[in-house]
């Protein structure tokens, strides 16, 4: 069966250690803003919500793209994002129900997760909390 | 040069309302690296001998470090240093959260700030530089509804870092708080903060990032100081339970400091202030991190039902427990807890504090504080509202709260009637929770620590050989493995030297001691590849320990500079020196000889007089830092070894 990432809200830490190491991997330095992960943080109550691209089975984001930027890695079930026909509508941003995908404002693209070609950086730093896990489903994912 | 920490300062002047920048050269990142060091570096420049803490000539700096920003693991921290008001001397604290991370995404590698403000002020650091803007209703507010009223000025995203009441109302142990509920606690650096009528820094997040010189270099060295992270022996304990994970050990053992150091232990079972019970009692609510942290060894803890029903609040950590657990005879978990949150909104260092109730319940008992005195408290140890009223009391500074938010060395002046003697402090800073009478590297450590006796200068836990880790560091720096025991004076110097440059070097790059001095990953290699990787700067791991000597040897400068005595002021508390816990049969305490051979050989390792625990300006010369030679002593040599 296919890994697909799973994300245990109530786990997460709010370290946002996953930010960092995932624009560092897709961008080549740190800045959380480009980072295809994105990690709410409430400091007072310590609530902390991680939302990522979560390969849905049935993809609305791919289904609502304008110009069919968006289609599926067939290997690992990743939303590939092809950059030439991408238009920044936006679309898919509002259309993922699991507020998934971020958008980079300067360069005028969304941010997905590709899972980094199957070994997502974001999932090692997170080994203590295991709010983010890369594995075959579980019948408790939150 | 210096790609993750290019030396971006914003200087502030609250006196004239000028922000500038200031660019800092690539000799003096060499030295300094970042971080404490560059702190010490700018504070010498900056602030006058005669200058009084709580003068416009006091600066207070925000400096996170060298590696802070990056996926370094454990690198989210921020030093916040000036002259300090409990000791007049040097001060450097570390807090985490997600300060240092926001500054550095917003392109500053260090604040500066200097005068004080007409009205309270709240300064404003985005990309484009910073900006003052008036306080308005969040002076006179605590932590959290200053923090919410920031955030719904400028936005939910934006980092504050401020004060609450205690540092408006300049008490000596005033913290600065950051994120919430993460503190730059120690030596009444929020009293800086509140004398300069600046109620808090407002972060707004950047998106310029933080590069590095070698992805690729960098992106290997990460990865490997994570895993030796991932495995170190404290790691999983650390994470579960927090750092007051081993409270009912620690009593066990009989070195849970108790009734202001008058026992070593509980009468009872400690568990329930150990961290390990939180989660089945239920006070647990979550696990948390600092920024850029894979730990993540903070908490944060709720007490639903009962009397105290309402606390919520970041933490404790082992240090609060102590202070307001055993060291107030308080065997309950939740008027800490509450104690705790109360800390964190007035703006309190929980060790300051608890200590001072200590202090206050011990000058009660002794009837030297009455009941008048008190405004109708009868304080006892186990007084658990009493210890609540009296916080609130320093914390606004009212009726005997006014002498206490002093801190106790002077409130013993005050008091007299010999309260000197239970007041548990040194320099003017009361000493954190460690039973040092039988921990020799710690005492040495203590008693050497610019901002006074506590284990954030210098974390020497190798010593007690509780991990294999830290033996295998003792035989390393003593070639004994059979010293790692802490009741010998033999080796201590050696211990201390190695942990105090350590720590130097951590709080510079912008690391938690708990990945290279309290526990032991990350050696002096791995951070000098880190450095090298993210700066693009060549440098040994020698060159990197010989900087954090530099930094400590100019803090040694600072203080001398600035009054330090070190015949009166190389010390621990007197009780330290003159008393062993009443329920310890055997024992000694530090007494003055024992820590003066101690200081001796330290002071000859560090190549300063033995006599005089002066720097010698050989060694000054040796380090760069002819500057400091006014406060030195010897001869002039030019030419030294480099």
């Amino acid at each position: 069966m296919l890994k697909r990432l799973q994300i245990y809200e109530d786990r997460c830490t709010g370290c946002t250690s996953c930010q960092l190491v995932c624009s560092f991997a897709k961008e080549e330095y740190f800045s959380p803003a480009l980072s295809r992960i994105m990690v709410d943080v409430q400091q007072e109550q310590a609530r902390f919500r991680p939302r990522v691209c979560i390969q849905c089975a049935e993809a609305p984001c791919i289904e609502t793209c304008p110009v069919g930027a968006l289609s599926r890695d067939e290997a690992t079930r990743a939303i590939r994002l092809d950059k030439g026909v991408c238009i920044g509508c936006r679309r898919c941003v509002e259309a993922c129900p699991y507020a998934g995908v971020g958008f980079d404002e300067e360069q005028g693209l969304p941010l997905i997760c590709d899972l980094c070609g199957g070994e997502p950086a974001c999932v090692d730093v997170c080994r203590f909390p295991q709010a983010i896990r890369y594995a075959e489903e579980e019948g408790d994912n939150a | 040069m210096n790609t993750s920490y290019p030396g971006r300062v914003v200087r502030v002047n609250l006196s004239d309302n000028k922000i500038e920048r200031q660019q800092l050269s690539s000799e003096l990142l060499r030295a300094y690296l970042g971080g404490r060091g560059v702190g010490v570096r700018l504070l010498w420049d900056d602030v006058a001998p005669d200058v009084d803490p709580f003068d416009e000539g006091n600066a207070l700096m925000f400096l996170p470090g060298v590696l802070t920003g990056t996926s370094t693991p454990c690198s989210g921290r921020t030093t916040v240093s000036a002259k300090g008001p409990a000791t007049g001397q040097y001060l450097k604290t570390s807090v985490g959260g997600y300060l240092g991370i926001a500054l550095k995404m917003a392109g500053v590698d260090a604040v500066v700030v200097q005068g004080i403000a007409e009205q309270p002020t709240v300064l404003v650091i985005d990309e484009q530089g910073g900006r003052l803007e008036p306080a308005g209703d969040t002076w006179g507010q605590g932590v959290k509804e200053t923090t919410r009223r920031l955030k719904q000025r400028y936005g939910d995203d934006v980092e504050v870092a401020c004060i609450g009441p205690a540092g408006e109302k300049l008490v000596r142990f005033a913290a600065v708080m950051t994120s919430v509920y993460n503190a730059a606690a120690r030596g009444g650096i929020g009293a800086v903060m509140g004398s300069k009528r600046l109620k808090a820094i407002v972060i707004v997040p950047g998106r310029g990032g933080v590069r590095v010189h070698d992805p690729d270099r960098f992106s290997a060295a990460a990865r490997q100081a994570r895993e030796l992270l991932y495995n170190d022996s404290v790691a999983p304990d650390l994470h579960k339970y927090g750092t007051a994970r081993d409270v009912d050990i620690l009593n066990e053992l009989r070195l849970l400091p108790t009734r202001n150091f008058q026992r070593s232990a509980l009468s009872g079972d400690a568990y329930n202030l150990s961290g390990r019970s939180w989660p089945k009692m239920g006070y647990l609510e979550r696990i948390v991190s600092c920024g850029g942290c894979i730990y993540c060894c903070h908490r944060f803890t709720r007490v639903s039902s009962g009397p105290y029903a309402g606390t919520a609040s970041g933490g404790p950590e082992y240090e609060t427990v102590a202070a307001f657990g055993s060291g107030c005879g308080i065997l309950e978990l939740e008027p800490v807890l509450a104690a705790n949150a109360l800390c964190n909104d007035l703006g309190l260092d929980t060790i300051s504090a608890g200590n001072v109730v200590q202090w206050a319940m011990e000058t009660a008992e002794k009837g030297i504080l009455t009941e008048d005195d008190l405004g109708g408290l009868k304080l006892s140890f186990g007084d658990a509202e009493g210890m609540l009223e009296l916080l609130m009391m320093i914390g606004e500074r009212r009726g005997v709260g006014d002498v206490l938010a002093e801190g106790v060395a002077r409130a013993a002046d005050k008091i007299g009637h010999d309260s000197h003697r239970w007041a548990v402090e040194a320099r003017g800073l009361e000493q954190s929770n460690v039973e040092l009478r039988g921990a020799y590297s710690y005492a040495l450590a203590f008693a050497v620590n610019p901002r006074g006796p506590d284990h954030l200068h210098t974390e020497c836990l190798a010593e007690f050989g509780g991990t294999n880790e830290g033996i295998s560091l003792v035989e390393k720096l003593t070639g004994d493995k059979s010293l790692a025991v802490p009741d010998t004076e033999i080796g201590r110097a050696k211990i201390v030297r190695w942990h105090e440059d350590m720590y130097a070097v951590t709080d510079a790059v912008g690391m938690c001691a708990f990945s290279t001095t309290a526990a032991y990953s990350l050696d002096e290699h791995a951070l000098a590849e880190l450095v090298a990787a993210a700066t693009g700067q060549e440098i040994s791991g020698e060159e990197l320990m010989k900087a954090g000597k530099r930094i400590l040897t100019l803090e040694r400068c600072f203080s001398l500079r600035h009054g330090l005595e070190p015949s009166c002021d190389d010390r621990v508390p007197r009780r330290m020196m003159e008393e062993i816990p009443q329920d310890v049969q055997k024992g000694e305490p530090m007494d003055r000889e024992r820590l003066s051979r101690m200081l001796k050989e330290y002071y000859e390792l560090h190549g300063w007089d033995p006599e005089t625990g002066r720097p010698l300006r050989t060694e000054l010369h040796r380090l760069g830092l002819d500057f400091a030679a006014e406060v030195a002593v010897g001869p002039c040599e030019k030419g030294g070894s480099r």
